[in-house]
């Protein structure tokens, strides 16, 4: 009972000991009104006794001093606390174990009776030096009471090791330099605000940033530099308490809105984290300008759509520039195949060979023209993905180059196809480059090609296109899905080299990729992927 | 060889504003069938006028049938489309469309506006010889029209 909170708190006034004195201090006058000695004596011991186990009972070191500034009186956690044994501190000078301010502050304080010094002291906590046996010194506190007895008044002081709680103090100090010091050399402007919204701490950058001066800031409310959203968020939240809304909101960057001191808004991103102090739960917010990411991003965004616009206006050029080329070269072709129909042989063999020429120049800008056409079509028209067989298309892929397989002797097999999502003309087209071009680069023999296609794991189905062709140098890989890229002499392979170019943008188009695999003179694998359909075929 | 008209000539008004479009076409048809007299208006306001036998037309003979490009100048084929077939007397004389647009919407377009049939010109010389050529069958050898006034 006796100090068992009180102490626990420096500077508060303790009104446990007291409440003992009074009831020491009745029993006390009862010896004294007492006559006869030996009853003295005996109550004396009695009262001790009694006394004694109240001492013993206490988590502090419990001394009584008498006047002459000797110990009567100790407890077992004082014999602990200082080192002694009993008997080596009683009728010892208190000045052993607390050399300074005990005695000067009580008894031998020349200006002041004892009991004046008493009345000044009791239940305030001192911070002294005790001294242990062994020499060394620890702070302690002590909290005095006077005891009054048949040998005038003692003085009963409860000692109390602080050492730990000076570290801790000590220790808090030097945590709070340090916190400053980190708030300080944070980038970024940093507000520590407590429970009600008030600011406690800021750093540097915070009072650049928010245009204050520090003074300005310390106490007041947060939502003066940051209108909306942090206390919402933190704190007001009414379904919430502080703590879970911390604890959501920890390590997540906010986007809000800051305000300067002239008024002026800019946005801003901030961090928060829980602080526990001695205060409660304080909230440490990293705030950073992002205007200049702000900005980016618009810009970014402006940008995307002005490039998107530009390919636009392109893909829009070239299907003009395409579809409008035709109609001159329409007539230059008409003509110049008119012209050899029926002047060939009748002129000299010069205007037979130039003729030639122009015929041969101008059917091949066509066909350049017409690929040209068909690759910006692909990505002109906006593409409605469809669930559609691949085997269908790839049926009429085969039927379109009828003409092709025949007069090569190719074998087209493949395996069951799965359905996909696709636009159904593009697929078509696509399997008809791959399976023409197999037929097209073929070697001597019969031209096999083979189609299979196997589910990517997830939603993508892997075609490929396998044939037993020239092959392709794996140097040209890159190159051959480029527009207009050839690898062949016009007299050796035919073609305006836009084959795999559309077939490459088909394919990319439907969010899928391409990709060969080959050796010269082994054939040709070409694989792409589309997505699978969810309905089973 | 069974002609409509019997052994007269047969009267084609070709709306073209493209020469060399005019010439080829007059190329090929002349190798198809000699019979057959071309007549070339390179508007939609002459076509018209024409059709109408007005101003310097006022002679011009009522065509067996009429081949239309979609894109000329003054009055855009689709217009001369629609009053041909909204007029009583022209409505009858079968009008085709030659044209070099693909477009979905000039097919479905020149459908409703009743066109009787929508070719698109090819752009092999000898191709297009076999479509004047398909259409001289057709249009002139098999099929059967109304009685001419």
């Amino acid at each position: 009972m006796l100090a068992k909170d009180p102490i626990e708190f420096s500077g508060v006034p303790l009104p446990q000991p007291r409440r003992l004195l009074d009831v020491e201090t009745e029993a006390t006058t009862a010896v004294r009104d007492s006559a006869g000695r030996k009853v003295a004596e005996k109550h004396l011991a009695q009262m001790e006794a009694r006394y004694r186990g109240l001492l013993e009972a206490a988590p502090d070191a419990m001394v009584v001093v008498n006047q002459g500034g000797e110990i009567v009186l100790l407890n077992v956690q004082a014999e602990k606390q200082f080192g002694y044994h009993r008997d080596e501190l009683l009728g010892q000078k208190v000045t052993n174990i607390i050399p300074e301010g005990f005695a000067e502050r009580l008894i031998a304080d020349g200006t002041r009776t004892a009991a004046e010094a008493l009345a000044q002291q009791i239940g305030t906590g001192i911070e002294l030096k005790g001294r242990r046996k062994d020499g060394s010194a620890f702070p302690i506190e002590i909290m005095l009471s006077p005891l009054e007895s048949a040998d005038g008044i003692l003085v009963t002081a409860a000692v109390r090791n602080i050492s730990v709680r000076k570290d801790a103090e000590k220790h808090l100090a030097q945590m709070e330099a340090r916190y400053r010091g980190l708030l300080e050399a944070a980038p970024d402007a940093m507000v520590v605000v407590n429970q009600c919204g008030e600011i406690v701490l800021l750093n540097v950058q915070a009072e650049k940033q928010f245009g204050y001066h520090r003074d300005e800031l310390l106490g007041q409310k947060v939502t003066n530099i940051i209108p909306e959203g942090f206390a919402e968020r933190l704190i007001a939240d009414g379904i919430r308490t502080a703590s879970e809304a911390l604890a959501q909101q920890i390590g997540t960057g906010i986007e809000l809105k800051g305000r300067r001191r002239d008024g002026s808004a800019f946005p801003i991103e901030i961090m928060l984290s829980p602080l526990d102090s001695v205060e409660g739960i304080l909230v440490t917010a990293a705030i950073r300008d992002i205007t200049a990411r702000k900005d980016a991003e618009a810009h970014l965004v402006e940008k995307v759509e002005e490039l998107k616009r530009s390919n636009e206006e392109l893909e829009q050029f070239a299907y003009v520039a395409s579809h409008d080329l035709q109609e001159p070269l329409r007539m230059v072709a008409s003509y110049t195949q008119l012209l050899s129909r029926r002047y060939k042989g009748r002129l000299d063999s010069d205007a037979d060979e130039f003729i030639a020429f122009a015929v041969d120049g101008a059917s091949r800008m066509q066909r350049l023209i017409r690929d040209l056409l068909v690759y910006s079509r692909v990505g002109k028209r906006s593409l409605e993905l469809l669930d559609v067989s691949s085997e269908d298309s790839l049926q009429q892929a085969l039927i379109n180059l009828r003409g092709a397989i025949e007069e090569s002797g190719a074998r087209v097999t493949h395996d069951p196809l799965p359905r996909v999502m696709a636009d159904e003309i593009q697929l078509i087209q696509l399997f008809q480059n791959f399976v023409g071009n197999a037929i097209k680069y073929r070697r001597p023999g019969v031209p096999l090609v083979h189609i299979s296609a196997a589910r990517n794991g997830g939603v993508q189905c892997i075609f490929s296109v396998r044939d037993n062709g020239i092959g392709i140098d794996p140097q040209f890989f890159e190159k051959i899905f480029g527009m207009f890229q050839r690898l062949h002499k016009r007299e050796e392979f035919a073609g305006t080299g836009m084959g795999l170019a559309i077939c490459k943008k088909i394919v990319e188009r439907h969010g899928g990729s391409i990709s060969v695999e080959s050796l010269p003179g082994q054939g040709s694998t070409f694989c792409f992927t589309v997505a699978g359909s969810n309905n089973k075929s | 060889m069974k002609v409509t008209g019997g052994s007269m000539d047969i009267e084609v008004l070709l709306v073209e504003d493209s020469p060399g479009d005019v010439r080829l076409t007059q190329e090929a048809f002349r190798d198809a069938n000699s019979r057959i007299h071309l007549h070339v208006a390179s508007d939609g306001i002459e076509a018209m006028a024409f059709l109408r036998r007005e101003g310097e037309f006022h002679d011009a003979p009522r065509p067996n049938f009429i081949l239309l490009d979609l894109n000329i100048p003054k009055m855009d084929g689709r217009e001369v489309l629609a009053r041909i077939k909204n007029d009583e007397d022209l409505k009858t004389i079968p009008t085709i469309i030659l044209t070099t647009s693909s477009a979905e919407a000039d097919i479905a377009q020149s459908y409703q506006l009743q066109a009787n049939c929508y070719l698109t010109k090819p752009v092999q010389l000898d191709e297009f010889e076999g479509v004047v050529k398909s259409i001289n069958d057709f249009w002139i050898t098999r099929v059967k029209l109304p009685q001419q006034r």
